[in-house]
């Protein structure tokens, strides 16, 4: 804990406080980017309202956050309404601090690693190993690309719950590095049982854990189902009922509100065919949840970190209702990879895709909502766009590390007939 | 009827229908639980009986005692409007359910749906036009625009799902009878009222439950004032109905068919029944659209055509013609035989009567007229008499632009010096969100233009959220307005985007938002027309003074409009999107699936042409095939069996061999 993380974590709290105390919360609590079904304050407030009011939240479909948060949150509510953006910049600040500790722990790790696989190293790749500055370098650009991403502060200053989404799964990467398995567990099953997709995050929590052994795998999943179980009961008891699960989980499977978000599921379930809705759905689920996690799993099975980063960049694309605080969160986690950044191609172009869509997004909403002069389209294209530049970025970056791996051991000049050699996947 | 002729169970069911009044009012004391006017009524269970002696039967109301009594009241209004009212009543003391099977003025269809269910009393309303509370007073008999349709079901063993099963099916019978799209009455936009509405069959203190819907989008047409008219024993041959021609009634500002059924029981005999059926038609018409040197009018000039004569199964047949107020300039032609002087709470109104059995005693034929005369000095200028300003009035309407959200504001005006009890009853269909927590109740008084920051308290809430597809939120509440005050109830409701065949074919015309309804009650009479609920007949008003009086409003409907996807390319999104899918899957399963491989880089040529052609033949590319798929594969397998125990401590092993046989091609290849 030096002066300048101190330094940087104020600051970020102080950007988002100035933020807080103009009128942009209410604008973006507003904005669909940002404020989805899920996550938004509207929606939360709704929720312990009604609580509070002794009707059940999840009778109607408004309400989707999961009772223990809503309990938990309902005094602080009810009571210190004025201190709520407060609280959410404290959470979001202890996020960046989380994140901050992990990728200490992270290059760490991997300088140790680095100091046992050295001799095996090519000779010309002392660019592609972790120097004696990253250790203090990538833990600032992390902490620096969370706390000062316009998305995460918008995020935070409109009080979504992103925010909570956010510090767990730090909470979990954290842990993850630390090599704590309870608490991993169990945070990692408050999150599924909250948000469903991060369910997957279960196969980078089974490869750092469980070694080689099979048994230890599978006692590991059978401890997660446990926690998740648990969890349920717990929300279960807070009120009597097992609507929640319906209004939560049931909610994000069945894709019931259709409002515009910046995923690809709105508008492909808003023109989808009755009788193909269900297909649809579970293969959209399925893309979001299982269909890169055995694959992944498999090439990635040294790197849980990297395995976890591409999940939850995957899920923040592909999930049902995603917000552009599920995208600043995977963003804060691509410096740790900063030693594969000499291999990522494009770079620039989806630099490019992110500037030019999130600012048509905010004038084709506006077109189609307030000025009529545009329609749907307009604004699906917009996200479409947006999705496949994450998109670029993620497949970006698994290209990098693949390339990275190789060239560290094989040198990278390699050489045929003199000539500089292609490397290439086949 | 009861005023006539002495009988026992016509006082019974009187004094029984007293108590259900004040049983009525049973909610709206306790939300004015400060309001001096109230006065505190016993709880709805003791509903007091004039226990005792059994009703004499055996009079002249023999158990298939059945009559049939039309009404007309002409009421002209401020603005140069004129209220016409139909009333057709028929009561029917059929005494046992078994008798139901035998009907003669009642028509069968009601009888077959009394027995087949266990409705107990229904409102249907099928309405064109706004009723104007502030200039036009209070209508006799309430109504929003579009249709609505309310029941009471009561029942031993009912439950809810059978309640909701019956309600389905006695909608889509009275669709069919009515011609009107009740049909589409289901779950998806009824309500079970809580407080509002109050029930008027008897005996009520049993179990029962309500169900209460509208459909503001419904036009209401000849379609459904034909088949309305049928269900009269003289249908439009004769009497009033044949005044109702469809032709002048769609000409009118505002026209509201009404069906009202209730069964009225004794408390512990069931066999001892009487069916009620009022069927009613609210019209208002607009003078100036006859385009008349002056304000005359006549029956024949609103409904194109004379009296011929009263329908023969008639027990009464009479109008009724304001003659105060607004009606006071006129001279009628001919002489009314009769003059009736009503005084209810505190208002005095005075009407003609026309008794139809005695004009048209004499045999012949003939057309009866009744022509209202301004005197000949006045000539055409608007009626600039202002109306006396009704106790409560209402509005509604959408704050906020886009199609994002917006907020219903609904404001309620009391207008009378002492503190009211209100009652707000929203019914907001599913595809708008609404937020509870944003419901405010604003204040201001009345000569101010501005609200206040003062808030209302509320007394009483009530509200089930609404679930997508599934349920609409629906919200009462109760408050007390203080004397001469406005209160503003604002709700935020977001707008859905629906799946795109859930848009009705014009998407783009908005979607409703039902009227709220609004009660209260009125501690005096002013403006107030509506029937006391023991009463059936439009006489029974007369004199009805009572300790208050419960009074229903309905609001504007919104329109609100949705936002709305782009019906022309469903194909278009299912391909892009998919793409983008695959866009993410075709790079992924390379890098899980391919090896890396070290190909030779030749020079690139520089001409474009070349380039192309070399892309396309590999002509200059010599790609160095380094492993075979098999060989790619079997070193996966290798790695994922006896790669890193020391996780990524171990070394990469499936990249050194494969290098290894590269080198091991190339060499061959230099040899």
């Amino acid at each position: 804990m030096d002066a300048k993380f101190i330094k940087l974590l104020l600051l970020g709290g102080a950007a988002r406080f100035y933020f807080c105390r103009t009128s942009l919360g209410t604008v973006i609590g507003n904005r669909v980017e940002f404020a989805t079904p899920l996550n938004s304050h509207k929606r939360m407030q709704e929720g312990i309202f009604l609580l509070q009011n002794g009707i059940d939240p999840y009778q109607g479909d408004v309400v989707h956050e999961t009772p223990l948060i809503l309990s938990a949150l309902s005094g602080l509510f009810r009571n210190f309404p004025q201190f709520l953006p407060v609280f959410y910049i404290l959470l979001d600040i202890f996020t960046a601090a989380l994140l901050y500790m992990m990728a200490q722990r992270f290059v760490r790790k991997k300088q140790d690693q680095q100091n046992v696989e050295t001799k095996e190293y090519a000779t010309d790749t002392t660019e592609l190993q972790f120097s004696g500055s990253d250790k203090m370098d990538i833990p600032e650009l992390v902490i620096v690309a969370y706390l000062f991403n316009p998305l995460t502060v918008l995020s935070c200053v409109g009080m979504t719950s992103t925010v909570f989404s956010n510090l767990f799964l730090a909470a979990f990467l954290y842990c993850l590095t630390k090599g704590l398995l309870l608490p991993c567990l169990l945070i990692l099953a408050f999150e599924t049982v909250r948000s469903f997709y991060p369910v997957v995050l279960l196969a980078p929590l089974l490869l750092t854990f469980s070694g080689r052994s099979i048994r230890s795998g599978f006692l590991i999943s059978l401890l997660f189902a446990a926690c998740c179980l648990v969890i349920s009961v717990a929300n279960f008891f807070v009120l009597n009922s097992w609507n929640f699960l319906d209004g939560t989980l049931g909610f994000i499977f069945y894709f019931r509100d259709l409002q515009p978000n910046i995923g690809l599921f709105w508008y492909f379930f808003t023109e989808m065919f009755e009788h193909f809705r269900i297909m649809f759905l579970i293969t959209f689920q399925l893309n979001a949840t299982v269909l890169y996690l055995l694959p992944l799993s498999i090439k990635l099975r040294r790197e849980p970190l990297l395995l976890a980063t591409i999940l939850v960049a995957l899920m923040a694309v592909f999930r049902a209702y995603p917000s552009l605080g599920d995208v600043g969160f995977y963003l804060a986690l691509l410096p740790l990879w900063k030693r594969c950044w000499k291999f990522m191609a494009h770079g620039f172009v989806v630099f490019t895709f992110f500037i030019v869509t999130l600012s048509m997004m905010g004038v084709l909403w506006h077109l189609w909502i307030y000025a009529g002069s545009a329609n749907a389209n307009f604004y699906f294209g917009a996200t479409l766009a947006f999705s496949t530049g994450q998109i670029f970025l993620i497949t970006d970056l698994l290209f990098a590390h693949v390339k990275r791996d190789f060239c560290l051991f094989n040198g990278q000049k390699i050489l045929i007939d003199g000539e500089e050699a292609k490397i290439v996947l086949k | 009827m009861c005023q006539l002729r002495p009988r026992p169970l016509c006082q019974r069911l009187g004094s029984l229908l007293m108590a259900l009044q004040v049983f009525l009012m049973a909610v709206l004391p306790a939300i004015a639980a400060a309001t001096p006017a109230t006065v505190g009524a016993p709880p709805p269970t003791t509903a007091p009986t004039t226990g005792g002696s059994r009703p004499n039967f055996s009079g002249p109301l023999g158990r298939s005692d059945e009559r049939f009594h039309e009404e007309l009241v002409v009421r002209p209004l401020s603005g140069d409007h004129v209220n016409t009212y139909f009333q057709f009543t028929t009561r029917w003391h059929f005494g046992k359910k078994d008798n139901l099977y035998h009907t003669q003025l009642t028509p069968r269809v009601i009888a077959e749906v009394l027995q087949q269910f266990d409705v107990k009393e229904l409102h249907i309303g099928l309405t064109q036009g706004l009723w104007r509370y502030e200039t036009w007073g209070y209508p006799i008999v309430e109504a929003t625009s579009g249709a609505e349709m309310w029941a009471w079901f009561s029942g031993d063993n009912l439950t809810a799902t059978e309640v909701d099963r019956q309600w389905g099916q006695l909608a889509n019978v009275f669709s069919g009878v009515l011609c009107a799209s009740l049909n589409f009455v289901d779950k998806t936009n009824s309500i079970s009222p809580r407080h509002l509405l109050r029930p008027q069959f008897m005996p009520a203190n049993r179990p029962r439950s309500v169900r209460y819907a509208s459909l503001p989008r419904e036009i209401v047409c000849t379609e459904n004032l034909t088949p309305w008219k049928k269900l009269l024993p003289c249908g439009s041959a004769s009497g009033f109905a044949s005044l109702l021609n469809s032709g002048h009634v769609h000409n009118t500002k505002y026209h509201s068919l009404g069906l009202k059924v209730r069964m009225l029981c004794e408390d512990h005999l069931e066999d001892n029944c009487i069916v009620e059926l009022t069927q009613t038609a609210n019209l208002v018409y607009d003078l100036r659209l006859f385009e008349l040197s002056n304000n005359d009018f006549s029956l024949r000039r609103l409904f194109g055509m004379g009296l011929n004569g009263f329908c023969e199964l008639a027990e009464s047949s009479k109008i009724y013609v304001q003659r105060n107020e607004q009606g006071q300039k006129y001279s009628l032609v001919p002489q009314p035989t009769q003059e009736v002087k009503s005084i209810r709470g505190g208002h005095l109104v005075v009407y003609a009567v026309y008794d139809m059995l005695e004009q048209f005693k004499d045999p012949g034929e003939r057309l009866f007229n009744i022509a209202w005369l301004t005197p000949k000095n006045e000539n055409r200028r608007r009626n600039l008499m202002k109306p006396t300003l009704p106790p409560v009035t209402v509005h509604r309407y959408l704050l906020g632009n886009g199609q994002e959200r917006g907020r219903i504001a609904t404001e309620v005006t009391n207008n009378h010096y002492e503190a009211l009890p209100i009652l707000v009853q929203e019914l907001v269909p599913w595809y708008v969100h609404a937020y509870l927590h944003t419901l405010k109740i604003r204040r201001k008084p009345q000569r101010v233009n501005e609200y206040t920051r003062r808030w209302l308290p509320f007394k009483l809430l009530h509200y089930t959220p609404g679930k997508q597809r599934e349920l609409p939120s629906h919200l009462e509440i109760g408050f007390t307005l203080p004397g001469q005050t406005s209160a503003l109830i604002t709700i935020d409701v977001d707008y859905l985007l629906l799946k795109w065949l859930e848009y009705p074919p014009d998407a783009n015309h908005g979607h409703y938002i039902g009227a709220a309804m609004v009660s209260t009650q009125l501690p005096m009479g002013r403006n107030y027309t509506a029937l006391p609920p023991e009463g059936h007949l439009f006489e029974h008003s007369f004199n009805a003074t009572r300790p208050n009086y419960v009074l229903s409003l309905h609001t504007e409907a919104l329109i609100v409009s949705l936002p709305t996807p782009d019906f022309s390319m469903p194909y278009n999104v299912i391909c892009l999107a998919c793409t983008v899918v695959a866009l993410a899957f075709g790079p992924i399963h390379s890098v899980a699936t391919k090896v890396i491989v070290v190909g030779r880089q030749a020079s690139a040529p520089k001409n474009f042409v070349r380039k192309i052609l070399g892309k396309i033949f590999r002509r200059n590319t010599v790609q160095v095939r380094a492993a075979a798929a098999a060989a790619a594969g079997a070193a996966q397998a290798e790695a994922l069996r006896g790669g890193g125990g020391g996780r990524g401590g171990g070394r990469t092993a499936a990249d050194q061999p494969i290098l290894e046989d590269l080198r091991e091609e190339e060499e061959q290849e230099q040899d």
